[in-house]
């Protein structure tokens, strides 16, 4: 997958004021706590992991910080300001986008609308009035747009199915689509909500080298749900456990790996693989030497 | 007092059982039943067929129609029809439900005939018991309505709450696939569920038909006035539902002791206490977010349910895209039909040219239906009102104001736009089926507040409204409405390509996705809302300048469905569909009636009802079905081979194939996330 990806505004990274940050944050639904008083903050140019079991509260944190819930308590912040009580469109129009879990694609859009759309509500929002009164609609499309939007279908490798409807799709091009959608709109901060699932080996690699490079080169925040721990470990600048709607560690990578209460709770085997494969692959070597 | 209490019982009753029959056939079936009304006619109709033409007794002639009859006909529309729209879309169930009520009564009538008098017997013998209670007097049809409300409720709730029937269906409502999974057969409950429905709908029939009138119009009056109380019960509480229609019974009578139901405001608020009911309870409900529609079924059911199936989901699909292409067959097969239509006028006589211009007109306010069903995905039942809004105003700015027609037609339309914003507003946070009851209740309320009043009702002729001195003849106003249709196609093509067309659908098929894009919902909904709107109050008026007169009763929200049920059988996404369906609805009655048999006339209003009964099958429409059915032809013929947006993936695309890792073993995985195979259904959900 090629890398050339456009850039959000370049951000000096180790800015004091994170760009998206959850303060004290507590969601119930009658008596059940999906959160309870979380902490988060993404920093620019950051990669933040999010990890915990089926029902931690990692969808509900992330509905919070998109603006599609309310939080019953606690603030949350987009370059310092308080942005808790404004809607997912602002947000969205500050720099926030984001990904699902279940991806959320528009039916009988076809890929490339998708990204068309995306592009336009960032570059032209105007034009959903405008084209109504002067026919934009039966002209071509700007070439800026055209080359933005085939940049992101050749990076994302979506060519062969871009004049395909989203109704349909294979969950891993679903996955891919939403990435290429929410990078249209040149974000400064990408909540991505399990980004691998339904992909391969391979294609988990590459998606990963993409989101890589849109961090190191054009500034980018992530902040990644994720399943596949090694993943997130391997990515992250910062790691974050929720259990049971409660954040139960955070830190670099190498500290969530030592955690007991996580080693014990969450990431045991996961974790211990690696370490048990690296050995048995020094053995083998000795033995082979 | 009491006797307003005792009085205002006995209509709440009547809307307690109609109200509280929807609600236990939604909850056992996740269908609601727009054919409520036409289901309590049909019974009603064998009912009197029986006792007055017959001459049969009341109590064999209630006991062959409610427990024969009834049932029969619950059973076989399960059989035919209910079975096969479990856990399809909201719009396809609707559409469904709404073909049923076009095509049950005429159905009926082409069987027992019209009846010769509204005014039907009820359960009581005549001449009328009277009874006093409490030093109040109440008649036999009211205590016999009161005892029917009893009966409806004790075997009712005794049933569902009391006995294994009453479990199994309740497990049903959790998830059908389960249910069969633990050895019950779902078909054989649904059977049941669907026969005492009828059966509850034939009583509400037959208790309404001494008062109201023995007619699909009465019926579905109340059926509106019903759905009030569905909504307060949001669509599953029984009680609520019970209670709140009583309630509104109540209420209607009581006012009559303080507002003289014969002043000007008397005769406005007592037909709106209904509505006023419901937009107290949907205000409620929306400011607490609780007005979404409900999803049938568990996870397994929707796991297993039909993929796509709304219409213009698989006619968006089925063009692949291809449509916003300015080259393509859908044009080109406009033109065609367009040309056709522009030949005709020179071809036909005086009679049919005036019928192929009211053909013309009604396919303007269809086009309103393409833009807000077809396009905006969301079941507006209001347009007829919207059209009648049009012709009724426009006529006053001619009238009045000396205006030339097609200049008040315009500004008229303009001036209906607010309204239909507002209603877009108001319903904006609603699921398709709540927007679907509040737009007929709103319908129902215009039509009685406003188009059935004088000066505009005028013993039905309505008001006059000219033809433009321009286009007088027939011919010349067939041109004039089809540069309209075809104006206005443009402008709906247009939208379909634009920017607006696709937030329109981001919005459509997914809020939370177009939501994080920084499109706005409200405004995109206001922007449907305002066109559709403008559309069909230009239609209207165009019918009316076709007739001469405004025609106030065409415009009946029950006309209205069925408008509905013939464009969606035509096609809910197609312009041409709505200049076919439009054409279609005006000459086939008369092509039945002079070439067939005077007594076929309802036959044509028969096959719409069944076209949209068939979009369960074909949820794509006639048109565009004929059309993909002459491009595969065509390929065929000239090994021409576009892609099919409906074959596989290509090899190597992402997620086409199983993933490579083995994770079965990972407990972190989601089912949903293991499945490589796994694609997103119509709703945008994987």
């Amino acid at each position: 997958m090629s890398t050339a990806l456009h850039a959000a505004d370049a951000t000096v990274p180790g800015t004091e004021v994170p760009r998206l940050e959850a303060r004290g944050v507590t969601v119930r639904f009658g008596g059940l706590v999906a959160n309870k008083d979380v902490d988060l903050a993404v920093g620019s140019q950051q990669i933040v992991g999010l990890v915990g079991p089926n029902g931690a509260g990692k969808s509900t944190l992330f509905a919070v910080l998109s603006g599609l819930l309310k939080p019953t308590a606690g603030r949350v912040f987009m370059d310092g300001d308080d942005v808790t009580g404004t809607s997912a469109q602002k947000r969205a129009a500050r720099g926030l986008a984001r990904t699902f879990q279940h991806p959320e694609l528009f039916s009988s859009l076809t890929v490339r609308e998708h990204l068309v759309i995306a592009y336009r509500m960032k570059n032209a929002k105007s034009r959903i009035w405008t084209d109504l009164v002067n026919f934009r609609g039966f002209a071509n499309s700007p070439k800026a747009e055209d080359a933005r939007v085939d940049e992101l279908i050749d990076s994302l490798q979506l060519g062969a199915i871009q004049h395909r409807p989203a109704a349909g799709l294979p969950l891993g091009s679903a996955r891919l689509l939403e990435i290429a959608r929410a990078l249209a709109r040149e974000p400064r901060v990408l909540l991505l909500d399990e980004p691998s699932s339904g992909l391969d080996v391979r294609e988990t690699e590459e998606v990963a080298e993409v989101l890589k490079s849109v961090v190191r080169d054009h500034g980018v925040s992530l902040l990644m749900v994720e399943h596949d721990v090694e993943l997130v470990l391997g990515m992250s600048d910062a790691v974050h456990v929720l259990d049971f709607g409660v954040k139960i560690a955070g830190g670099t990578p190498a500290e969530v790996r030592q955690d007991p209460a996580v080693r014990a709770a969450y990431l045991g085997e996961e974790i211990e693989k690696p370490a048990v494969q690296q050995a048995e692959s020094e053995i083998e070597q000795g033995e082979l030497a | 007092m009491l006797s307003y209490v005792l009085a205002g019982l006995g209509l709440g009753s009547i809307y307690a059982i109609a109200a509280g029959s929807l609600v236990i056939t939604y909850v056992a079936s996740g269908i609601f039943n727009l054919a409520f009304a036409a289901m309590a006619y049909s019974v009603a109709r064998f009912y009197y067929w029986l006792l007055v033409e017959e001459g049969w007794g009341i109590v064999p002639s209630a006991a062959v129609s409610l427990f024969v009859f009834a049932p029969a006909l619950g059973m076989f529309l399960y059989a035919v029809l209910f079975r096969h729209l479990r856990l399809r879309s909201t719009l396809i169930k609707l559409m469904a439900t709404v073909g049923l009520s076009v095509a049950l009564p005429p159905l009926i009538q082409l069987v027992l005939e019209q009846p010769t008098n509204t005014q039907a017997p009820g359960l009581a013998p005549r001449p009328l018991d009277v009874f006093k209670v409490f030093g109040s007097t109440i008649n036999a049809d009211q205590l016999a309505t009161y005892i029917g409300l009893v009966v409806v409720l004790v075997v009712g709730v005794g049933l569902l709450r009391f006995t294994s029937v009453g479990l199994k269906v309740r497990a049903l409502v959790d998830s059908e696939a389960l249910t069969s999974l633990s050895g019950t057969s779902p078909g054989k409950v649904s059977l049941g569920v669907w026969a005492a429905s009828v059966t509850l709908a034939g009583l509400a029939g037959i208790l309404l038909a001494p008062t109201q009138g023995l007619s699909v119009q009465s019926m579905t009056f109340l059926m509106s006035a019903a759905f009030a109380a569905v909504v307060a019960a949001k669509l599953r509480s029984l009680p609520l539902a019970v209670g709140v229609a009583l309630l509104m019974g109540v209420t209607t009578n009581v006012l009559e002791k303080y507002i003289d139901p014969s002043s000007t405001f008397g005769a406005v608020i007592k037909p709106a206490i209904p509505f006023i009911f419901m937009l107290l309870f949907l205000l409620y409900y929306a400011l607490r977010g609780q007005a979404g529609d409900l999803v049938a079924g568990g996870a397994l059911d929707r796991a297993i349910a039909t993929q796509g199936g709304d219409p213009s989901v698989v006619s968006a699909v089925a063009g692949g895209g291809s449509n916003r292409r300015f080259l393509n067959p859908g044009l080109l097969a406009g033109v065609i039909v367009i040309g056709i239509f522009a030949m005709l006028p020179g071809m036909l006589d005086k009679f049919w040219s005036g019928l192929l211009a009211g053909g013309v007109a009604l396919a303007i306010a269809l086009l309103s239906y393409t833009l807000v069903v077809g396009e905006g995905g969301m079941v507006w039942l209001s347009q007829i009102t919207f059209a009648g809004g049009g012709a009724v105003l426009s006529a006053e700015l001619v009238r009045n104001w000396g205006w030339e027609p097609l200049v008040a037609v315009l500004v008229a339309a303009v001036i209906i736009v607010p309204v239909g914003v507002v209603i877009g507003l108001l319903t904006i946070r609603l699921g398709n089926l709540y927007i679907a009851l509040v737009t007929l209740t709103f319908g129902s309320l215009i039509t009685t507040l406003v188009f059935r009043r004088d000066p505009y009702y005028n013993f039905g002729s309505g008001q006059p409204m000219p033809r433009p001195e321009y286009a007088t003849t027939n011919d010349d106003f067939t041109y004039l409405a089809l540069a309209v249709f075809c104006i206005l196609a443009i402008l709906i093509v247009n939208v379909r390509r634009s920017t607006a067309g696709l937030a329109m659908s981001a919005v459509r098929f997914s809020e939370s996705g177009a939501k994080t894009l920084g499109i706005s919902v409200v405004q995109t909904k206001v922007l449907v809302s305002g066109l559709a709107t403008f559309t069909a109050a230009v239609g209207g008026g165009f019918i009316a300048m076709n007739a001469g007169s405004t025609l106030p009763d065409s415009f009946d929200p029950a006309v209205g469905l069925v408008w509905l049920a013939v464009l969606v059988t035509m096609g809910a996404r197609s312009n041409i569909a709505a200049l076919i369906a439009g054409a279609l609805f005006v000459l086939m009655p008369q092509i039945f009636q002079i070439y067939i048999s005077t007594d076929l006339g309802d036959v044509p209003t028969i096959l719409f009802g069944l076209g949209a009964l068939g979009l369960a099958l074909h949820p794509e429409g006639t048109v565009v079905q004929v059309g993909n059915n002459i491009m595969s032809l065509y390929r065929k013929l000239f090994g021409r081979s576009d892609p099919d947006p409906e074959a596989p993936v290509p090899p190597g695309t992402p997620g086409a194939a199983l993933p490579d890792r083995d994770e079965a073993d990972n407990p972190l995985l989601t089912p949903t996330a293991r499945g490589g195979s796994a694609t997103i259904p119509a709703g945008g959900q994987a």
